[in-house]
């Protein structure tokens, strides 16, 4: 049973298709200017933001 | 018997936030707050605690702790840590706003790959808790089911994503918009306030002005669920990861009048140093647990004494001052200071169903009971700005204060000088600001216990006890 208290919206449920379409295309770019910025040993701007990514192996994830 | 006690007890006591979701609801049992769960929910409340989900996001300090209280056929009740004091989205500054976006995204990425999603995504289900945003709805999650879209994206959207979006163009002062729309801001609406140029964003233009398009075309088509459509898993990773990578670079326009503040008041370092000095012995005098420095602006003065104070409330009416405060609570790791938003002359209304929905700030202010309230460099600009007179600003103080500690600056400070020729013709209007006035109206509500005039200055500082 899918439950749930409040309307998603059905937009919202439909373009969830295309927004993931342009995010898709979004990471991959950014992947790969990643790599070449590599490859010319253009050294990446530090990170100063965390990752979305939880580490299953760290105690606490919410520290930065 | 006791079971038939037990819930009329519940009925009266259910706290006034928790009706929205049928899957539990939070009620006061005396003075501690719990949460029942109904039958509806066991399955996956069983589910979350068996895998160890619960575990591993309490042990990542990303969702309030809790301990089961008891179980039964018909309830399980579970009772959360109890967090000192609640705020609330529209009293967060725009870091802090962001911090609460980018925790959402990360739990529910994070759930997705345990095979749970978050059902829902409302800004009041994380509030600030030792230094840290918490996921404080412990219900919020469901099963994830293959190929579904995520059925609370849009309340992300409306709750995060729009109100920070808004304040990137148009300032901070945007994210107090949650105060009217508790529900979120309306898609349109945000469309609608957002540049054109955001319709070149690829972020912004389909997350934003295309669902707003499509969520007005299909706004009245109930049975078409069939339409809504798959999404992989991958591609459900690759929204949350998008809109973490774009909010966590948001930056928000800046208008400040307060940040440089200090760096312009009008009395030399050494009055400064004096101000701190018997500010803090007076703190420490009264054996402080629980604090407020209303108008605190980035928490100078709260961080004199923030190894002696346990709980200590720092509010400003300027969101920057806040964002810099919050700043340093992060950088320091501190546990025990919490920044928010606040305009004295308005503070924060009830809102929501019967407006009890969400406290107002003095309910809370009331039941938070602070030991000592802390208003320096405030009065002048109360009663000179606000027009508010004394005895008003007394009453309101003496509505939450055990203590008070209050500057009064005199006629002659320059702040005030500058603040009375504002008034211009109507100067006169604003005799009464001396500081015998002040003493007798804040005499109806308080006792003095100490009056010292602060060193180099045309300051007073005074100590004064509830009534």
């Amino acid at each position: 049973m899918q439950f749930l208290y409040f309307d998603p919206g059905l937009g919202a449920m439909i373009v969830q298709a295309i927004v993931a379409a342009v995010a898709g295309v979004l990471l991959f770019t950014k992947n790969i200017v990643y790599k070449i910025k590599i490859i010319f040993g253009i050294k990446a701007k530090e990170d100063v933001t965390d990752s979305i990514d939880i580490d299953d192996n760290t105690s606490t994830s919410n520290d930065d | 018997m006791t079971t038939l006690v037990h819930q009329m007890m519940i009925k009266n006591n259910t706290h006034e936030a928790s009706f929205r979701d049928p899957s539990g609801s939070l009620f006061y049992d005396q003075d501690v707050l719990r949460r029942s769960i109904q039958p509806i929910y066991f399955s996956q409340y069983v589910a979350l605690k068996e895998r160890g989900f619960f575990d591993s996001l309490i042990q990542k300090k990303l969702l309030i702790p809790h301990t089961e209280t008891s179980v039964s056929y018909e309830e399980i009740i579970i009772t959360p840590e109890k967090i000192p004091f609640v705020t609330n989205p529209y009293e967060w500054s725009f870091e802090q706003y962001k911090q609460a976006a980018l925790l959402t995204l990360k739990i529910q990425k994070y759930a997705l790959s345990k095979g749970f999603i978050l059902k829902d995504a409302s800004a009041y289900n994380i509030t600030f808790h030792k230094g840290k945003p918490i996921l404080i709805d412990t219900l919020s999650f469901d099963f994830y089911k293959e190929n579904t879209p995520w059925r609370a994206y849009k309340q992300f959207i409306t709750h995060f994503l729009g109100p920070l979006v808004l304040s990137k163009y148009h300032g901070a002062e945007m994210l107090k918009m949650m105060q009217t729309y508790i529900d979120g801001l309306p898609v349109q609406l945000i469309s609608s306030l957002l540049p054109s140029k955001t319709r070149l964003s690829s972020i912004l233009y389909p997350n934003i002005h295309l669902l707003a398009k499509l969520e007005h075309k299909y706004n009245n088509d109930y049975k078409n669920e069939a339409k809504s459509g798959n999404l992989s898993k991958k591609a459900h990773e690759n929204i949350l990861t998008s809109l973490y990578d774009y909010i966590s670079k948001l930056k928000q326009k800046k208008q400040s009048e307060w940040v440089d503040y200090y760096s312009k008041t009008n009395y030399n370092s050494e009055a400064f140093l004096n101000k701190k000095k018997l500010v803090k012995d007076w703190i420490l005098q009264l054996e402080t647990n629980s604090l407020i420095d209303l108008g605190g602006n980035d928490g100078t003065f709260a961080r004199t004494v923030i190894e002696h104070v346990s709980n200590i409330l720092v509010t400003d009416i300027d969101s920057n001052a806040i964002d810099l405060n919050y700043k340093q609570v992060r950088e320091n790791k501190e546990l025990n200071l919490l920044p928010f938003v606040c305009d004295i002359l308005q503070p924060s209304a009830g809102i929501g169903f019967c407006n009890t929905e969400r406290e107002s700030l003095i309910k809370r202010l009331i039941n938070f009971s602070p030991d000592v309230t802390l208003a320096l460099a405030l009065i002048h600009h109360l009663t000179l700005s606000g027009n508010v007179p004394f005895e008003k600003s007394a009453a309101f103080f003496a509505l939450f204060s055990k203590n008070l500690i209050i500057e009064f600056p005199k006629r002659e400070d320059s702040w005030v000088e500058s603040l009375l020729i504002r008034k211009r013709e109507f100067i006169n209007h604003f005799d009464f600001y001396d500081q015998d006035n002040f003493e007798t109206k804040f005499g109806i509500y308080f006792i003095l216990i100490h009056k010292v005039r602060i060193e180099g200055t045309h300051r007073i500082l005074y100590l004064y006890k509830k009534k």
